[in-house]
């Protein structure tokens, strides 16, 4: 099914910023309120994009039963505003790519797949398609004993490059898709996940936090099992802690082959240890950290479920390097001068031995 | 501090407690100097160094800077900064550097004018540095990293043809460092990503004379920033690249790249072992699927670092996740051994798992998951239904080469049992409710593993192939062959082009069974040229495994066709279909047991029964041609019934549900008089030919 919308033709025509505002209108007559501020802004797209507000009424509209039907305006909403071809306006999309894909997996695996969350979902993937010219991304996984830029070996016998590199694939080559066939669902929200994580550092830390959430929906399994303290205290604390509290609800459990495991770990991977921007807000932080480490464990949980030794080394590794950084504590700023109770400074007549070590 | 102590400290000679400043060998107390700074009189404050210390305008201030600095007082120690015209000092420093460039022969005679550009340039490095410091300390981090990176500038422009090792100033090492270090932090918590992508970069790819543990600190803060970040750097700069050397053309290489040359620098013993490292390389590597890489990194790790165990369990991990389950059911057997850490769940877990694949180590495959049983309890306890679950799958297979009727039907009642005992602890499992529905069919129990089919096929939405081909499988063993069809037609609706060669192979087997050869053939013409495209459409470069694939596919269909042929009679074209079958498989059974029924149904029995003995020449467990023979020897002679007796009985151990073999059985029984035991192998056989599908349950798996 393809949407044709005038409204999107008409913007196509227009500047960045005008087609951002014909986004905000017609969105404005999809969810309850918009801040007239939006529009005025200088920047209205990204504005749109880091409002929460406008973020959680899409969000709940998403969720609501029977949201994401053929005739859904909201997924209408999404498609042109995808197609709008502009950069900014195409993140307030994948804004919400967590939310489209949570809820239409959650419902797939009830046999109830929706055509309108699928129109969304084949556009990021033709998009992701035609970005890529269908081709697969390869990584080659370098061998040491050959120099690199970054460093020298002594071996001289090393100079042909050509021996046992490995080659890797890290996303096989895409097909175009017209409908969603169901053995073919998992990669291509997978590739929208991809997508996502190809901008995710541009995304507001509310969609990071809706992702990880999904992810303990998904895994079916709580993962409290393997809590920090759980283990180590063994049976002395967690008294009140159901009997299986691994077992989780199951209620949102869904396939999860590596096809789409992989790109969701990529994005988890991101949430737990990303650099992050002096200027976030400490609460929004922890709360991301504690989603993504939750997520995290339920992955893991599920890993172990599934014996997928390599899932299980992937978010195993995850779930290591936090411990780490909870015990080794913040890091050492070496980047610190040394504080010194004297200070000597060395003059321009001084001598090379005289400096202060 | 208390007084007792600071006196106690004094005693030591230099490293006096005192707080103090010295040069040109004079001394001052910083108190006397804060005391004016904390008047707000920064002139007076530096006037006092001036004399004092016999100090310059410049050195003063820098000094005054640090001293605000050191205590604390960032905004003070800005303000000091912002009194010093520090870009003008820097150029007043580079007429020194030019004089260098032209006095190039004559250094080693005139060390002086070079000396005093560093101790200068030191100095003003510094405050530089401070200046940056106190900024990213204010949270003024885009400002912070402008000046941090005009220390570098500053650095490169001064000293563009470098300087001699052993002529280097501490202190301006110090600060060159510490701003190398700095700055891409600084541009990370600016949030100007790609700036910090191109100050790590020039960090890494420059020659700043970094430390070890510096460089080590910036490479493994680089990694990570590639790793996670989710900002594309795109490849490092032509002008860096060296010819033969590697370069990383995206982040998943180079971050890749640089853990692995942390790792060598590990082994190598030049800078101290970091846990991190390894985890953020595992993460990667398995982005990659590339864990046997990841194999080779654990492999390489001195000892002491892991416990034994650990590293055991982490290696069979990486192997079972390469495909290489042998070598890592050996590791497990090693730490699972009563000695080391016999209990661990992951370990027997995956030990049970891969045993669960080959009926010949099911039997211990059924000991570690009884184990593991035993050990799912306390926060464990969510891993029960798991254990039950391989449990099943261990037994079901042991049952397969058990030597007696008895205990093949007493291990396949514990594994339907233990599986349904898994299903309580997990309803949803989706991967447990198609192995329940397999077990049931091989069980013959078909209206509970239909059952089973459908709940698979509505967990999964219908994504996964081989819960359709069960369905199908299933209805065609209950002889509906048409429901099966539909079913088939409907997964081929759910499945891409590339994936529908099983089930088009499974909807021409159905065609046949419903006595409709034309469209059997319709399917095989398009399965075939299905396959044909598949093949060029991927070109060489798909890998070697699928090219195998796709010789698979294509002699599947050749000798599909050739099989329907020689059905129809059809001899010519079942020959022709045959001899393509060889292209692509020279040495096949199947393709002998075709010759060979092709020349019995000819009257040709010689050639037949050679054909029939190669194939088991070829495969010694194939049952086809085991029961086919019997078949002919039965027809031969009566001195030959213990033979057809024999192979038939090695038949059903293989296969005990083979209708055909229970059908010939009987007929030996009853050539040699048994009528009794003729009987019940005849009521076997009718009851099996019931239940027969298309396709044996055990491809499924």
């Amino acid at each position: 099914m393809e949407y044709q919308s005038a409204a999107a033709a008409a913007a196509s025509t227009a500047g960045p910023s005008s087609k951002a505002r014909a986004a905000i209108l017609a969105l404005s007559s999809i969810v309850t309120a918009i801040p007239p501020s939006l529009a005025s802004s200088e920047n209205p797209a990204l504005a749109l994009l880091h409002d929460p507000d406008v973020a959680s009424q899409v969000s709940s509209l998403l969720r609501r039963p029977g949201s994401g039907s053929g005739d859904d305006n909201l997924c209408r909403w999404l498609y042109d505003t995808f197609h709008s071809g502009d950069p900014d306006l195409q993140l307030v999309v994948l804004r919400h790519v967590p939310t489209v894909a949570g809820v239409y997996l959650s419902r797939a695996s009830q046999r109830k797949p929706d055509a309108g969350f699928e129109c969304v979902l084949l556009a990021l993937y033709a998009h992701a398609t035609t970005a890529r010219g269908g081709q697969s991304v390869t990584v080659t996984v370098p061998d040491v004993s050959h120099p690199s830029v970054y460093h020298e070996t002594r071996d001289s016998s090393a100079n042909s490059i050509a021996t046992d590199l490995n080659l890797a694939v890290v996303s096989p080559s895409l097909e175009p898709h017209g409908t969603v066939r169901s053995s073919r669902r998992s990669r291509i929200v997978g590739v929208a996940l991809e997508l996502y994580h190809s901008r995710i550092a541009q995304m507001p830390v509310g969609s990071k936090i809706d992702f990880c959430e999904f992810c303990v929906a998904w895994s079916g399994l709580t993962g409290d099992p393997y809590k920090d303290d759980a283990g180590d205290i063994g049976g002395g604390g967690d008294v009140d802690r159901s009997p299986i509290s691994g077992q989780g609800t199951g209620s949102g459990r869904i396939p999860m082959p590596w096809e789409f495991l992989q790109p969701a770990l990529r994005i988890l991977g991101h949430c737990m240890l990303r650099p992050a921007p002096g200027e976030e807000k400490e609460k929004e932080k922890e709360r991301l950290e504690e989603a993504a480490v939750a997520a995290c464990r339920s992955l893991y949980a599920r890993s172990v479920h599934e014996i997928d030794p390599k899932a299980v080394l992937a978010t195993g590794s995850l779930l290591r390097l936090r411990k780490i950084g909870l015990e080794s504590g913040p890091e050492a700023d070496h980047t610190e001068l040394p504080s010194q109770n004297v200070i000597v400074l060395s003059s321009s007549s001084g001598s090379l031995s005289s400096l202060g070590k | 501090m208390p007084r007792s102590q600071s006196t106690e400290f004094s005693e030591y000679g230099d490293d006096s407690s005192v707080r103090e400043v010295r040069a040109n060998g004079l001394c001052m107390k910083t108190t006397e100097v804060e005391a004016k700074l904390d008047e707000g009189n920064i002139q007076e404050a530096e006037s006092s160094l001036r004399e004092g210390l016999s100090l310059n305008f410049e050195e003063a201030r820098a000094l005054l800077g640090r001293l605000e600095y050191q205590r604390g007082n960032v905004e003070g120690a800005l303000r000091v900064f912002e009194g010093i015209d520090l870009q003008a000092a820097i150029q007043r420093l580079q007429p020194f550097a030019a004089e260098k460039q032209t006095s190039r022969k004559s250094r080693s005679r005139t060390e002086s004018p070079h000396v005093v550009s560093q101790h200068a340039a030191s100095l003003v490095l510094e405050a530089i540095y401070l200046k940056a410091k106190s900024l990213q300390k204010l949270g003024r981090l885009s400002e912070a990293a402008n000046e941090c990176k005009s220390v570098l500038d500053a650095v490169e422009r001064i000293f563009h043809q470098g300087i001699p090792d052993v002529q280097v100033d501490f202190k301006l090492q110090e600060t060159v460092s510490h701003a190398v270090e700095l700055l891409p932090e600084l541009w990370k918590q600016a949030g100007c990503y790609p700036e910090a992508m191109l100050s790590y970069r020039r960090a890494l790819l420059s020659q700043w004379n970094l430390d070890n543990d510096c460089c080590a600190r910036i490479q493994k803060a680089f990694a990570v920033f590639l790793l996670y970040s989710g900002v594309e750097a795109g490849p490092p700069s032509l002008a860096v690249q060296i010819d033969g050397s590697y370069v990383p053309k995206n982040n998943l290489e180079e971050a890749i790249l640089l853990l692995m040359i942390l790792m060598r620098k590990f082994y190598l013993g030049i800078v101290q072992w970091d846990p991190s490292v390894m985890e953020h390389l595992t993460f990667a590597l398995c982005l990659c699927g590339q864990t046997s890489v990841l194999a080779k990194q654990v492999e390489e790790i001195m000892p002491g670092v892991y416990h034994r165990i650990d590293r055991w369990n982490t290696l069979a991990l990486c192997y079972s996740g390469a495909g290489q389950n042998r070598v890592a059911l050996n590791l497990l057997r090693k730490s699972l051994h009563k000695h080391e850490r016999p209990d661990d769940l992951t370990a027997l877990l995956l030990a049970a798992k891969i045993c669960s694949d080959d009926s010949l180590l099911a039997a211990e495959g059924v000991g570690y998951a009884r184990r593991a049983i035993t050990a799912s309890k306390g926060v464990e306890e969510h891993l029960k239904g798991v254990s039950l679950r391989v449990l099943g799958l261990c037994l079901g297979k042991q049952a397969k080469v058990s030597s007696s009727d008895f205990e093949r039907s007493r291990l396949q009642s514990e594994a339907l049992k233990s599986l349904e005992a898994a299903l309580v602890l997990e309803p949803n499992n989706t991967d447990l409710i198609f192995e329940l529905g397999v077990q049931y069919a091989e069980h013959r129990n078909l209206d509970t593993a239909l059952r089973f089919a459908k709940l698979f096929i509505d967990a999964t939405g219908g994504s996964v192939l081989k819960g359709w081909r069960l369905l199908a499988l299933v209805l065609s063993a209950q002889q509906r062959f048409s429901e099966a069809e539909v079913v088939t037609d409907a997964a081929l609706d759910e499945n891409a082009k590339w994936e529908q060669g099983p089930l088009l192979r499974l909807k021409a087997k159905l065609r046949i069974c419903q006595s409709l050869p034309l469209d059997a053939i319709e399917t095989y013409k398009y399965l075939l040229a299905l396959v044909q495209a598949q093949r060029k459409s991927f070109g060489p470069a798909r890998s070697i495994s699928q090219a195998e694939d796709d010789r698979d596919n294509e002699f599947e269909v050749w000798h599909g066709l050739a099989t329907l042929y020689s059905s129809l009679s059809h001899w010519k074209d079942a020959e022709i279909c045959l001899a393509k079958a060889r292209e692509s498989k020279a040495y096949s059974a199947e393709a002998l047991q075709t010759e060979g029924i092709m020349y019995e149904k000819r009257g040709q029995i010689h050639e037949a029964l050679s054909a029939y003995i190669n194939a088991l020449l070829l495969e010694p467990a194939y049952v086809p041609c085991k029961i086919l023979i019997s078949g002919l020897l039965l027809k031969m002679s009566p001195a030959a019934l213990p033979v057809a007796r024999g192979l038939l009985a090695d038949a059903l151990r293989i296969e005990p549900t083979n209708r055909l073999a229970w059908y010939y059985l009987g007929l030996v029984h009853k050539d040699d008089g048994r009528m009794a035991d003729a009987t019940d192998c005849f009521q076997a056989a009718s009851m099996l030919e019931e239940s027969d599908p298309v396709e044996s349950f055990s491809t499924l798996v």
